[in-house]
């Protein structure tokens, strides 16, 4: 198992959290977020935005719109 | 019933007829198809639209254009891979060619490294908070604010950060969709986040949500 320091750790927060690492490096970095008290708060930080992002786009489409890319689609076909 | 002054004729007629429905018939399916398969991800490519035009009219323009170059393209699209990933390359060459062509001149260039001093600045911003702090004041910031800051920043790290935060996309994928190398999906994700903490700490700032204090604590300690 490699050894990450936090430099290394602190890197690696979003392939971590969008699960894009081997699971070898994976483990490394909970293993390093379990004993570090300072990576441990950047990775939470970074997840509590993440929910705070996806929270915030959740604009509904306009109801008319599926009706217009279809009317659209209608058209392309007929002509 | 068409009435068939001969039998010849009759059968001719009942041929042409037959394949006009058969044509028609196919037609309707085609619809039907794309209908049910691509319809039900409106909700997602109204929100990706909505970030790269930042404003709803147009983001419905650019949804209805995609969708109707999809259409025209459906026999390209290849069933079950990712037909939201497929529709959003489609919309990001769609938006490229409609919206940015004014912007395309050659001091834009360089954009990845040109953020380096910005994020200097703000990395000074963000080092003088703590990290619960942060995250505290977050919880005090409107949603507005949020979407307002995502779109403050640089379209190539918004459209990063928004196809891997919201629609959690993996690298490969928005490498795909944005025509980049995996490389410069992960390092405009780093940046993009990192703008975006920064403008979001500024804004709580200037609100009062969030000071420095407890740093200056801090470094008197060390």
């Amino acid at each position: 198992m490699a050894h990450l320091d936090c430099e290394e750790t602190k890197a690696l927060v979003h392939e971590y959290l969008h699960n894009e690492l081997l699971a070898d490096q994976q483990n490394d970095i909970t293993t390093h977020l379990a004993l570090c008290d300072s990576c441990e708060q950047e990775y939470d930080l970074e997840v509590y935005l993440n929910q705070v992002i996806q929270r915030s786009c959740d604009e509904a489409p306009p109801k008319q719109l599926a009706d217009k890319v279809l009317q659209r689609i209608r058209d392309i076909q007929s002509h | 019933m068409p009435v068939a002054t001969s039998e010849c004729d009759e059968a001719s007629l009942l041929d042409s007829e037959a394949m006009a429905t058969s044509k028609n018939s196919d037609s309707e399916a085609k619809i039907r198809d794309f209908e049910q398969q691509a319809l039900p991800l409106m909700p997602q490519l109204y929100g990706a639209a909505l970030r790269w035009t930042r404003n709803p009219s147009d983001a419905e323009d650019l949804v209805q254009e995609a969708m109707a170059k999809a259409f025209v393209a459906w026999n390209q699209y290849q069933q079950g891979t990712n037909l939201k990933a497929w529709i959003y390359r489609i919309m990001t060459n769609t938006h490229i060619n409609r919206y940015n062509k004014a912007q395309k001149d050659p001091s834009r260039g360089g954009l990845d490294e040109l953020e380096d001093w910005q994020l200097g600045n703000a990395e000074s911003i963000t080092a003088t908070t703590t990290r619960s702090a942060e995250l505290e004041a977050l919880d005090h910031l409107p949603a507005d604010i949020i979407r307002d800051s995502l779109l403050a920043i640089p379209e190539e790290f918004r459209m990063v950060v928004y196809y891997a935060v919201v629609d959690g996309l993996a690298y490969s994928e928005i490498a795909e969709i944005m025509g980049t190398p995996v490389g410069t999906v992960m390092s405009r994700l780093h940046r993009g986040k990192k703008l975006l903490r920064i403008l979001l700490a500024e804004y709580a700032m200037e609100q009062g949500y969030l000071s420095s204090e407890k740093v200056e604590k801090n470094s008197e300690k060390s």
